[in-house]
């Protein structure tokens, strides 16, 4: 058994040449490009020569004393907050009343394609329908607030910092709950259903089997679904870009737009764009290290402690022989 | 078993296939004999459609417009172009054109090394601008920092107050031109006297303050960089104090320019009526005429319109014209160029641009750039109750000024409009509103603002 | 027994409440598009929500017309590049992901750790990077720079190692080996079946995700026979003076529909079951 695992290991390698070519082809110079631009000089339109900074750090400076960019990462945070709880807990409802044996939902196969639906038009095209349905002086939402008298006098959603903020984490939330759904019962389907035929044979309540079998199983796919979400989140960008162009006064800058106006706006700031890329990498790293390290599977740690054992064993057998 | 093969031969295949791509790619840049190929990159099929115009009168012109077409709307076009300039060869461009919103970056900007001048491609330009009448903010725009000419427009885009007939004679018993422009200006205040007269009636006299930052941004004397820092002009600082006054006495529907409740008030379907809009002859075209509620006079607000001079000059829009310094087809280019912007005959585009006739009889007229053109050409419209707009038109491409321009103009116009309605609607105090603004300039395009 | 039965009735009455107004809010932006589709541009510029069909359908067929491109030349692009990427990246990153469940090696952890990093990323600057590279090397009009990339796609390597990790056991990878068969053919005959509902979902993501790419393929490619559907759309909105929005929205309305029907395909292989005995305890 052992001697198999060790003979067994180069295919690790062997199989993960395809995705190592590809990423050297055509990201490594891309994604070397973003990282080392942050430290020299290169701005303006059409410029390829640079020079890196005596002050190698010069731009990041600037970067984490420019107000809008803090702000930016606030706001960021604000409309990931209020788009992405309410997403994964309503994709994991949805997922838990899909998946439900004994409930079996009928015309389930139609509602999931109708829920992921918001996932299949282009942003572009949302963010137009969003801003003609809050329109102002007149437009759909108005007039239906005012019918039902909620309102008396129409309200211009685009220009409350409020409302701005929260039509982008409703747009966001609206278009990704769907994808989370299906991310996760796709997860509930490699659960073995014979589990849940003997928890059915058990006498187990529908929430019970949820919690107790579903949930825990579910557990590296939830992963997925909220690191995902965090990095998508935290690099949201055509919503807030083509919705309302970041504003008003800055409510709906994310990062990710601030880093494109940097490098697009007008000044072609290729260096502070890729400072602040930087610097929001660094963030979703910690982040994303969180979520790793209070997630962390006790199989996937057992795993790993016996590989490790297992690397040492074969060290020693080298040594031995 | 077999099956894996598949995949082996298959990914072999993809290998292969995109060798090959990169060895062919290399290949044909390095042989080929002179070509007659002109490749044309734009953002509207306009300039296309008037080169198959220029084949077609000029049967001996055998070179192939090889043609790129990429829209604005969705950011790509400059940094496409931009690209394909910087990286030259064989598909590079030869003919670009440039939006007003960013022509200032490839003739005095970041990208102007890329354009050459219209006397290297064999236009006698001084010659030709006296004798079509260029409309000069289009020769400012368009001359680069060595004081060389690189793009002009084909299109004038000089605007004019835009203005209700019946609204005019409930008001002031009359819908003359003339007498409409005494009312509106010359100048603001009176202007202002004009929105107060249009209240008591219930009118109001713009839609919303998008309206007048057209005319108030086209007419300001310096532009929003001067000696590389930033610079509020007073009269676009004015603007809040405006936008303001707009707001507190009711003067509009409050709208926003480019959304429904803007294009309603085009056939009073908002709140007040609404007296005019300011701008140039394709807003007339384009979007007045079709949102006026009818397609002929009587039906809708069609044929109740009238242009008037504006209380100060300005010019919304356009196209200019620019030809690759690194063209090696420079003499063909040079004559389409000319053909386009500076041939005032009647064979000329111009002629049949102003027309209408580009496509064959009954096409839209608009204004053009030459001024001995529009003399000559007939701009009666339906629309505008059978007025001839070019009478208005022509001296509005005179009052506009291309002095205030800079590249950075998209941006911050839109920090400083968002900056206003923060004002305007009482959210911030004026002094707040303008110190947001700079910072917003010097975080985001790095200018100095003191 | 009776009394269990009626609170499922009023929990499954509860559940299609929440299901159909969710589904009439998924529904109504394609209802608005398709109606726009039939309406004129001036009629969308007065009220750009519309609830009921005009009768501009044929201008707005015509004006699509009459545009300098082929709509066919478009689809047949937007399909290769779309189901090209999306074989690349389905395929690949399940084999890179079953790398990095089934086998111990050394660079296993660097390796899972650097594809993590690679998505963290903000896209904005190595975009920049990534064509200037291609224009560099020459590699525009083509199809291939928006299919081959798709083999390193870190977020779906990621999914497809979080579902390996939940429902692959080790044990069937080693029955097979006794069986005496070969890694790779384990790979394909063995573990993709069992990746089936995973594949089929996170297909659906990068066909649509393809489908709908407009920047780099805009960016790209500049000619006019390798033009994919969305660079068609955006070439109706031409510039914001003189839109044709009833033709935009007809063109939007068209590319969406293969989507439905690829989506349609692909679902039904989202289900349970496969393998039974061949999954983790």
């Amino acid at each position: 058994m052992r001697k198999n695992n060790i003979s067994y290991a180069k295919y690790g390698y062997l199989f993960s040449i395809p995705f190592v070519l590809a990423f050297l082809i055509f990201n490594l110079y891309p994604t070397i490009y973003t990282v080392i631009i942050g430290f020299t000089d290169l701005r303006g339109l059409g410029r390829t020569t640079f020079k890196f900074l005596e002050d190698p750090f010069e731009n990041y400076k600037s970067i984490l004393n420019n107000a809008t960019f803090i702000r930016s990462l606030q706001t960021t945070f604000i409309i990931w907050i209020f788009n992405f709880i309410p997403q994964v807990l309503l994709a994991l409802l949805l997922t838990a009343w899909f998946t439900n044996r004994r409930l079996k939902v009928k015309a389930q196969g139609l509602f999931k394609v109708l829920i992921y639906m918001p996932n299949i038009i282009t942003a572009a095209t949302i963010a137009i329908l969003f801003n003609s349905l809050t329109g102002y002086p007149k437009g759909p939402l108005n007039d239906l607030l005012m019918k039902l008298g909620i309102l008396d006098a129409p309200m211009n959603f685009h220009l409350q910092s409020g409302t701005a903020r929260g039509v982008v984490s409703f747009i966001q939330f609206w278009m990704w709950y769907g994808h989370s759904m299906i991310i996760l019962i796709a997860g509930v389907l490699g659960i073995n259903p014979t589990l849940f035929e003997a928890a059915e044979v058990d006498g187990a309540t529908p929430t019970q089997i949820f919690f107790k079998i579903t949930l825990p199983r579910l557990k590296t796919i939830l992963l997925y679904v909220l690191v995902t979400g965090l990095i998508g989140g935290i690099q949201m960008f055509d919503i807030p870009r083509l919705f309302l162009w970041g504003g008003p006064d800055n409510a709906t800058l994310t990062s990710s737009v601030f880093i494109y106006n940097q490098a697009f706006a007008g000044s072609y700031l290729y260096n502070r764009a890729s400072a602040a890329s930087m610097i929001v990498f660094i963030i979703i790293l910690v982040l994303s290290g969180i979520l790793f390290y209070s997630m962390r599977d006790r199989a996937e740690i057992k795993l790993k402690k016996t590989e490790r054992n297992r690397l040492k064993e074969e060290k020693r057998m080298g040594a031995v022989r | 078993m077999k099956r894996n093969m598949r995949i082996v031969v298959s990914l072999l295949l993809i290998c292969c296939m995109s060798l090959s791509l990169f060895a062919g790619g290399q290949a044909e840049g390095a042989t080929k004999p002179a070509r007659k190929v002109i490749n044309l990159w734009s953002f509207t099929d306009e300039v296309p459609k008037m080169l198959e115009k220029y084949k077609e009168l000029n049967p001996d012109f055998d070179y192939e417009i090889n043609t790129t077409i990429i829209a604005t709307t969705d950011g790509a076009y400059q940094p496409a172009l931009d690209q394909a300039l910087a990286s030259s060869g064989e598909n590079a461009p030869d003919i670009y054109c440039a939006e007003s919103a960013f022509v200032l970056k490839y003739t005095q900007g970041d990208a102007a090394y890329f354009a050459a001048p219209y006397k290297d491609l064999g236009i006698d330009v001084d010659a030709k601008l006296k004798e079509a009448d260029i409309a000069q903010y289009t020769v400012d725009i368009g001359t680069n920092p060595n004081g060389d000419l690189v793009g002009l427009g084909y299109q004038a885009t000089g605007g004019a107050f835009i203005y209700r007939r019946s609204i005019a004679k409930d008001v002031w018993g009359t819908d003359d031109p003339a007498v409409i422009t005494s009312k509106v200006g010359p100048g603001w205040d009176k202007f202002f006297k004009a929105a107060e007269d249009l209240k008591k009636k219930g009118y109001g006299i713009i839609s919303g303050d998008g309206d007048i930052w057209h005319a108030i941004e086209g007419s300001s004397e310096k532009g929003w960089i001067v000696d590389g820092k930033l610079y509020i002009d007073p009269d676009r600082e004015a603007f809040l104090d405006i936008a303001k006054m707009l707001i507190d006495k009711g003067y509009h529907n409050d709208t926003r320019d480019w959304t429904d409740a803007w294009f309603a008030d085009m056939k009073d379907a908002g709140d007040k009526q609404i007296f005019g809009f300011f701008g140039p002859a394709w807003l007339i075209n384009y979007v007045m005429a079709g949102n006026s509620g009818g397609t002929k006079p009587g039906e809708g607000t069609y044929g109740d319109w009238a242009v008037c001079e504006p209380p100060v000059g300005f010019f919304w829009g356009g196209t200019w014209v620019l030809a690759n310094n690194n063209s090696p087809v420079k003499d063909a280019v040079g004559d389409i160029i000319e053909w386009i912007t500076l041939d005032s005959s009647n064979t000329g585009l111009q002629y049949y641009w102003a027309n209408g006739t580009l496509n064959g009889p009954g096409g839209t007229k608009d204004t053009v750039a030459s001024g001995t053109v529009m003399r000559k050409s007939d701009g009666t419209l339906d629309f505008l109750g059978g007025q001839d707009m070019f009478d208005v038109f022509v001296p509005a491409g005179k009052f506009a000024t291309g002095k205030n321009k800079t590249q950075y103009d998209e941006t911050i116009n839109m920090y400083w409009r968002d900056q206003v309605r923060e004002y305007s609607y009482g959210k911030k105090s004026r002094s707040q509103a303008i110190a947001d603004f700079k910072q917003q300039v010097a975080d985001n395009l790095a200018i100095d603002v003191d | 027994m009776k009394g269990m039965r009626a609170t499922t009735n009023l929990t499954k009455t509860g559940i299609y409440i929440v299901c159909i107004f969710l589904s009439v809010l998924s529904i109504f932006p394609f209802w608005v598009m398709f109606m726009n589709a039939t309406r004129s541009t001036f009629e969308i510029q007065q009220n750009s929500i519309g609830l009921v069909p005009s009768k501009f359908l044929l201008s707005n067929w015509e004006i699509l017309q009459g545009k300098t491109f082929d709509p066919i030349v478009g689809f047949v692009n937007s399909m290769l590049v779309s189901t090209g990427a999306t074989l690349c990246a389905v395929y690949f990153s399940s084999l890179t992901a079953y790398a990095l469940v089934a086998y111990s090696w050394k660079l296993r952890q660097p390796f899972f750790t650097f594809i993590m990093a690679v998505m963290m990323i903000p896209t904005q600057v190595s975009g920049i990077g990534f064509y200037q590279f291609m224009y560099r090397i020459g590699w525009t009009n083509s199809l291939w720079p928006l299919i081959i990339p798709a083999t390193a796609t870190p977020a779906m390597v990621f999914f497809m190692r979080q579902y390996l990790m939940a429902s692959l056991s080790l044990d069937i990878v080693d029955s097979a080996r006794i069986d005496g068969s070969r890694e790779f053919h384990t790979f394909n005959r063995i573990i993709l079946p069992i990746m089936k509902p995973a594949m089929a979902t996170q297909a659906i993501f990068t066909f649509v995700f393809n489908w709908n790419r407009l920047f780099e393929p805009l960016i790209l490619l500049t000619d006019g026979d390798k033009y994919t559907m969305p660079i068609m759309v955006s070439l109706l909105r031409g510039d914001i003076y003189k839109t044709e929005y009833g033709a935009v929205y007809l063109g939007l309305s068209m590319t969406v529909l293969p989507l439905f029907i690829v989506y349609f395909a692909l679902s039904k292989h989202i289900i349970a079951g496969v393998a039974l005995g061949a999954l983790k305890e």
